[in-house]
């Protein structure tokens, strides 16, 4: 059976996956991508079982052709920028003239929530009206997916890039400076999930919904950073 | 028996590689080309992908030209291996391409220290589109272009240096005209090459309208979008590109031989 999830969760589904099926009995497959493009091939009728998005807006493109859903997690937004570069030293320097700032596509979701978080700092006067505006003039590439930011910034090509708290990975730690966005700034990211009405395997995929929502399967989520 | 069968397995490649060209030529009528091309994003995509093209062409023609004719012309030890050296980009996936480039190029890449302190960054460019097409579709051009020269028989240079011509004058009255449909028809594939290139773009250059998101990459996130309109609109442009090419190569090659 196949689960077409969101970039950001790579890392907790493939911890869960061999427990699930030890579990289960199911064997299972993920597909990991920008939420967009797995509710386009949705769309296009590719044979999945699971769809879990990184927001709400991909998963109602989706509709008709999934069950009801479920909210999977919760996630939060940071920015990053390379651990041995000063250009970004703060949030605000994002909007500083010559900062090259990489985003996510506007129809992937944390390029949705991170435009959302920048229009929200456009309230606190140390950011200022217009800051959302002289961010994106400064946006040198609009990636496919979150994990394509991250890599972008490790690389050093850019200065800073917004992507989830979770994906600073131990791994990738060393290599970016994590600045956080006030509170309140930061958009709620919600994680619905749902079985694929037209699942090729409808035992396995409500198996899959019913392991990942319980407390054995949100361990996975949580020990990587994501909230209930 | 053997001949049917020989026929059945033609056709059914032939329908295989038409079939869907045709499907995807239904799917949209002329007024949603029309559409796509002056839409911002498209109109965008259209005028950067062929400003980048004409560049990578030009660096092209003027770099793989002597490189062509001297591996037509000259014997020296290695010369087998420059042959193998300049097939690698059409053999190496592109998405190997545009991670090499990145490691070359990129900020803290092999030629990194040097483009720093001469305050150049490549990625996320236009020239970083330019220079995944020129690795991605020269090689085609030095090919064609090498075959072409070897086709030119030494004996007419030699005619021609004794006739008091000198060696540049020579190769541009004698051997290129001789050469040139094989020059052109190698110049078109590595035109064409760089139009369709992808992987190394999106991975090298990044993804900015106007800035690197050319044709190819438009058609893959008008697919990521939804907006499958615009995808399908601009493919079509590509495909007839790609039909008008394959056609002028076919007429070139027949007036080579």
């Amino acid at each position: 059976m196949t689960v077409f999830a969101a970039a950001s969760l790579r890392e907790a589904f493939e911890a869960a996956g061999p427990a699930f099926t030890t579990a289960s009995g199911f064997p299972v497959r993920f597909d990991f991508g920008g939420s967009d493009m797995l509710a386009t091939q949705i769309l296009q009728g590719a044979p999945v079982d699971v769809f879990a998005s990184a927001n709400t807006a991909q998963m109602q493109r989706v509709v008709s052709m999934v069950g009801a859903a479920k909210t999977l997690a919760h996630n939060h937004l940071v920015v990053i920028a390379p651990a041995g570069d000063t250009v970004v030293a703060s949030i605000a320097d994002l909007g500083k003239h010559g900062t090259k700032v990489v985003l996510a596509a506007a129809t992937v979701p944390v390029g949705a929530y991170a435009r959302t978080a920048f229009g929200a700092l456009e309230r606190d006067p140390a950011y200022g009206n217009g800051f959302a505006a002289r961010v994106a003039a400064n946006v040198v590439s609009e990636e496919t997916d979150v994990k394509a930011v991250v890599t972008k910034v490790a690389l050093g090509e850019a200065d800073a890039g917004v992507v989830y708290a979770t994906d600073v990975s131990p791994a990738l730690a060393p290599k970016l400076r994590v600045l956080r966005f006030p509170a309140g700034a930061g958009p709620d990211a919600i994680y619905p999930i749902a079985v694929v009405s037209a699942a090729p395997n409808a035992a396995g995929a409500a198996a899959f919904v019913g392991f990942i929502t319980s407390p054995a399967g949100l361990a996975y989520l949580k020990a990587r950073g994501f909230e209930e | 028996m053997i001949r049917a069968a020989v026929a059945v397995a033609a056709a059914l490649l032939i329908l295989f590689i038409v079939a869907p060209l045709v499907a995807l030529c239904i799917h949209v009528t002329p007024d949603r080309i029309v559409h796509a091309v002056t839409t911002p994003m498209g109109r965008d995509a259209l005028r950067l992908s062929l400003l980048t093209t004409a560049c990578s062409l030009a660096l092209t023609l003027a770099l793989g030209t002597p490189l062509a004719y001297i591996l037509a012309r000259s014997s020296f030890a290695g010369r087998t291996v420059l042959d193998a050296i300049v097939d690698l980009p059409i053999v190496v996936p592109p998405a190997v391409a545009g991670l090499a480039l990145l490691f070359a190029f990129g900020r803290f890449g092999v030629a990194g220290p040097l483009l720093d302190a001469l305050h150049l960054r490549i990625a996320f460019t236009t020239t970083a589109v330019v220079l995944a097409q020129l690795f991605v579709g020269a090689p085609f051009y030095v090919r064609a272009a090498r075959a072409g020269f070897i086709s030119v028989p030494r004996t007419l240079e030699e005619a021609s240096q004794t006739l008091g011509m000198g060696p540049l004058r020579t190769f541009a009255r004698v051997t290129v005209p001789l050469a040139l449909p094989a020059l052109a028809g190698g110049a078109m594939l590595a035109w064409a090459r760089a139009l369709g290139e992808f992987g190394a773009t999106i991975m090298f250059a990044g993804n900015l309208q106007g800035v690197s998101q050319t044709l190819p990459l438009t058609v893959y996130l008008g697919l990521q979008s939804g907006d499958l309109e615009l995808s399908a609109s601009l493919a079509v442009v590509l495909v007839a590109i790609a039909l008008a090419v394959a056609g002028g190569v076919r007429v070139l090659e027949r007036r080579a031989s």
